[in-house]
């Protein structure tokens, strides 16, 4: 069996205003292990995004438990998350979110500034020109982000993401800003790292493209729909 | 036209939902405006502004000033003869006039106050073309030696003291024993020319024969009083060279004729100095106007600057309506009347605060500051003020709408509605965001800088130690109301009885036959031993003043008792006069010889002491008092008090030869000749402490907009794993270069003022700067950091997924 890299148990969200309470998460029950590829996906609405700020620890549950390598993240203050983030999470976002300032090579190794140990300026080195040769984008490491197409942006947002080798990468709509051809790069991309054994979390509304994915959950008004295998499902079950 | 007042009404629906906008904008710019307006108008009224007197650049006033036989000034004041010698000969004047400035008490009024009297000629009205609004001017009959006793009284007393009474004329005022009936009443619009004291207003105007010059004064080639003046209208077009050329060979001439005798003034002359009206009244307040100018335009630039960050966020928040116009046919120039239509109104409102706020700036100025800026009457809204508030406001409106619209990116305007809000349709440069900030940073670093400075300047002189106390004493003078002093003897035996009358009150505790120790120094000439000649501040005190108000005796005896009586021969000097009589030794034995064949020995040597306000000790002498004199110390059993009343009483109970002509605890006059200095603390207190508040909030503004626009960036670092700090680092790392640049730039600033007026700042500037600069500097840098820091707790103190939605 292997490792489990994220549970959750009973997780939900409530967002409050002054009129209105909104539950946009009930009772979530999930467990991710290592090298799983799974997708979630859902009409709008259905909490798909809220799930992966939870799952990358930018929101805080209302309720529930979270475990991420079997550290209970659940109550971690927001500089104790930003550890977490640094270190286990990559994430990888709908509009690439790469600094226009900085260059392709300094937006990649930023994650590794951000970490809690030091780390020398060498080992900075050879890890961003890795994971540059993982997306096969190690010719443009001095360029800046605005001189990329949309699929190359995508390209160095996942070469970001895995720079801190990461516990799981959570991929947020990665082709909802591309072009059809683009896209298929950035998933072929994703699969070629399922394959040597990243886990992947990717929220998605593309069919195709969550089929990519082993496990597939689906999402409505806040509930994962009851699949066959591999998870634990929530109280009701779907249409 | 309508198109105009259907677009204000169009930003008025706007700004309507924006109160705290409108208030930010109006209150920042009302205020700063005001002051603005404010000192423009006294920088206009002091110095471009005629004086409202007909060919007012041709009045001059003529001083009499001595040179010593150094060549030195020593004195710029007339004797009385040689006053009357220029007035009855001098020929380069078409109109001319004398002025005997003074006061007296009006002894047939019940509460017998002491008013400001001018005796003068009667040239002096038509001089200043003085309107009469009751009665006549001084005429012929009131000429020189008529000796008519007739008196004009001002438009203020007629208020003050008669109520208005439509039957003044006729009724009679008593001076000093003398009856003088009232002929006229000026006009409120006659501005009086402010030629001796500044803010001293005369109550009464009484014909030049009755002046207090004494008997003895009136024939004295040696004596000189500043309170006597001539003023004169040139009409001939001589230059002012050849006037006083003219002018001091008549005075000198005469005056060296008349004292050729005597040698204490051998080698001495007069020198007749010559200066228009406006010299004389303005004196050096041209200084202190371009310096208060300074101020104010620092403070109006930093209110620019926060509120073209103001205008900045609010475009930035206006630009998905600015969108939707681009998209149904605004071009660049409808957009720019769009946002001028918002600027112009602002503007106006806040012009209308900025009137009211000046209206009370003239007010403060002329309730408080009259004694220290001239012409403080003439301050109103005047079409100046408001041309100037017109031209500043349309100028400014059309400044932050220009500023507006260049942030615009018209061609990218469009993305904005398809993006939902995000995006670049609306941008401020880096460029542009680091000159606000250097901006900001150098203007206030330099203000605050300087306002540190001027406080401390002023506190420094509030507390330097006078060398002598004012506590619990209290300085009472006399006046004679007759109009001839009584005989010597009659004077000493009312004294001694008064002083007896008053030890008797339970809250006396002792006596001086003494003047104020705040006042009171003549300026007497002497010669040493060594027949070395000085002029020097005497002053007559009896044998119990020193101990009075504290001033130590450094050597040899104070004067006893016995000096006092019988006015022997004695007099003590202080250590700086001591030390210049007997640089080696001891100055106690020497004589100094105050004219004719009397010599008085030095018998003591006592510390010296200082005026409030006064920079430098001078040289000082005491002599015995005559026990005629009609001025006391009285010091009061602490905590008690002594009315006016009460002495006047005591005084009645004696004689009515006296009444009482000043009254005043030494305390209270201390403070109000400190009053320039505590002005200029609290006045420096606060500037400084606007600038700072307005400074926090510009820099706050503008990184607050930076770091608002970077909210996905940022929200992108916190995913990728920044703590709180990470992001603090950054942006102060950011904007530190711009914040030192600015602290760089007010060096500059400061040390060009300094190399620019480096005269008259000799004074200020010594090493003690620098800790106030580094204090400033801390100022500055804390209010920086607050800048960086606080904008970003909305991001670093929430979850990230805030940051990354752009939620509120």
């Amino acid at each position: 069996m292997n490792n489990i890299k994220i549970k959750m148990t009973n997780i939900a969200k409530v967002f409050e205003t002054d009129e209105l309470e909104t539950h946009a998460l009930k009772n979530i029950d999930l467990v991710i292990r290592e090298g799983d590829y799974v997708s979630i996906s859902g009409p709008s609405g259905c909490g798909k995004s809220t799930l992966l700020s939870i799952l990358g620890l930018l929101d805080m549950p209302s309720s529930g438990e979270y475990f991420i390598e079997d550290i209970n993240v659940t109550d971690f203050s927001l500089d104790q998350a930003a550890e977490i983030r640094s270190s286990k999470i990559g994430f990888i976002f709908q509009s690439f979110n790469l600094i226009d300032e900085l260059s392709v090579f300094d937006n990649v190794a930023l994650p590794l500034r951000y970490s809690k140990e030091k780390i020398s300026d060498d080992y900075i080195q050879q890890r961003v020109t890795e994971c540059l040769a993982l997306v096969d984008m190690t010719h443009r490491a001095s360029h800046k982000p605005n001189q990329l197409s949309g699929g190359q942006q995508q390209r160095i947002a996942i070469a970001r993401a895995l720079v801190a080798k990461p516990a799981i990468l959570l991929v947020d709509e990665p082709t909802g800003n591309l072009d059809s051809k683009s896209g298929d790069q950035v998933m072929s991309v994703l699969e070629k790292l399922n394959k040597s054994g990243t886990t992947i979390c990717m929220v998605t509304h593309d069919p195709r493209y969550a089929d990519m994915a082993t496990t597939q959950l689906k999402l409505l008004d806040g509930c994962i729909l009851t699949t066959p295998s591999f998870v634990t499902v929530g109280e009701k079950e779907a249409v | 036209m309508s198109q105009f007042i259907y677009q204000q009404k169009q930003a008025w629906a706007g700004l309507k939902k924006k109160p705290g906008f409108v208030a930010a904008v109006v209150a920042t710019m009302g205020t700063t405006l005001g002051a603005l307006l404010c000192i423009l108008t006294l920088a206009y009224v002091l110095i471009a502004k005629p004086l409202p007197y007909p060919e007012q650049d041709s009045l001059y006033r003529v001083d009499s000033v001595f040179q010593n036989d150094k060549g030195e000034q020593v004195g710029r004041a007339y004797t009385y003869p040689s006053l009357i010698h220029l007035y009855e000969n001098q020929q380069q004047f078409g109109q001319s006039s004398l002025l005997y400035l003074s006061q007296d008490v009006l002894t047939n009024s019940l509460t017998q106050p002491t008013l400001n009297t001018a005796f003068v000629t009667p040239e002096y009205f038509k001089l200043l073309d003085a309107k009469m609004m009751l009665g006549r001017a001084f005429e012929v009959t009131e000429a020189k030696d008529a000796n008519n006793p007739v008196v004009i009284i001002n438009h203020q007393t007629w208020v003050d003291e008669y109520e208005k009474d439509s039957d003044i004329l006729g009724k009679k005022m008593g001076f000093s024993g003398t009856s003088f009936t009232i002929v006229g009443v000026l006009s409120p619009s006659f501005v009086e020319p402010e030629i001796l004291d500044t803010g001293r207003a005369h109550h009464v105007f009484l014909p030049w024969d009755f002046n207090h010059a004494g008997e003895r004064a009136r024939r004295a080639w040696g004596n000189i009083n500043n309170r006597q003046l001539f003023i004169g209208k040139l009409t001939a077009s001589t230059t002012v060279t050849q006037v006083e050329q003219r002018l001091t060979t008549l005075v000198n001439d005469k005056w060296r004729e008349e004292v050729n005798s005597v040698e204490f003034f051998k080698g001495w002359n007069i020198e007749i100095d010559v200066q228009t009206f406006k010299q004389v009244i303005l004196g050096d307040s041209e200084n202190t106007v371009y310096l208060l100018l300074a101020g104010v335009i620092g403070l109006v630039l930093i209110a620019c600057a926060n509120i073209a960050n103001l205008f900045i966020s609010r475009t930035a928040e206006q630009q998905r309506q600015l969108a939707i116009r681009a998209a149904v046919g605004a071009n660049k120039k409808d957009l720019f009347r769009t946002i001028f239509a918002e600027t112009h109104f602002l503007m106006m409102l806040s012009v209308g605060v900025a009137l009211i706020i000046s209206s009370a700036g003239f007010f403060v100025m002329q309730y408080y500051l009259a004694a220290q800026l001239p012409r403080v009457s003439e301050l109103s809204i005047n079409f100046f003020t408001l041309s100037c508030a017109v031209i500043i406001a349309l100028a400014l409106a059309a400044f932050f709408a220009r500023l507006s619209t260049r942030m615009i990116n018209y061609k990218a305007l469009n993305s904005t509605l398809q993006s939902s809000g995000k995006g670049t349709g609306v941008q401020v440069s880096k460029s542009i965001r680091k000159l606000l900030i250097i901006s900001q940073v150098a203007i206030v670093t330099s203000l605050v800088f300087i306002n540190i400075s001027l406080f401390q300047g002023a506190q420094k002189s509030i507390a330097k130690p006078l060398g002598f106390t004012t506590e619990n004493l209290v300085s009472l003078s006399l006046s004679i109301s007759s109009s001839k002093n009584p005989p010597r003897e009659e004077s000493i035996a009312i004294m001694t009885e008064l002083r007896k009358k008053l030890l008797t009150l339970p809250q006396v505790a002792a006596l001086s036959q003494t003047g104020s120790p705040l006042g009171g120094f003549n300026q007497n000439a002497q010669t040493s031993n060594a027949n070395k000649r000085y002029v020097i501040n005497t002053k007559f005190v009896d044998e119990k003043y020193f101990g009075m108000i504290d001033q130590p005796m450094i050597e040899g005896d104070n004067f006893s008792a016995a000096d006092i009586r019988d006015d022997n021969r004695v007099m003590i000097v202080n250590e700086l006069y001591a030390k210049e009589l007997a640089p080696e030794g001891s100055a106690i034995g020497q004589q100094i010889s105050f004219g004719g064949d009397q010599k008085d020995t030095i018998i003591g040597i006592i510390k010296g002491t200082i005026m409030p306000g006064q920079a430098e000790a001078r040289m000082q002498a005491y002599r015995p008092q005559d026990l005629s004199n009609n001025h006391l110390i009285i010091e009061l059993v602490p905590g008690q008090t002594l009315t006016r009343k009460q002495a006047v009483s005591a005084l009645k109970e004696v004689t009515n030869l006296y009444t009482v002509f000043d009254l005043i605890p030494l305390n209270e006059r201390k403070t109000q000749m400190l009053f320039t200095q505590y002005t200029t603390a609290i006045t420096s207190a606060v500037l400084a402490i606007i600038t700072i508040l307005l400074s926090a909030i510009g820099l706050y503004g503008i990184l607050s907009y930076s770091t608002q626009m970077r909210g996905f960036e940022i929200g992108t670092r916190l995913a990728i794993g920044a703590k709180g700090k990470d992001l603090i680092k950054l942006i102060i790392g950011e904007n530190s270069s711009a914040i030192i640049v600015g602290i760089f730039v007010s060096l500059c600033i400061l040390l060009g003022i300094f190399i620019g007026f480096n005269t008259e700042l000799a004074d200020y500037a010594t090493f003690q700067l620098l800790p106030i600069f580094v204090a400033t500097i801390v100022v500055i840098c804390i209010i920086s950091l607050f800048a960086c820091y606080w904008p970003l707790r909305r991001f670093i103190k929430r979850p990230a997924i805030h940051s990354l939605r752009g939620s509120d």
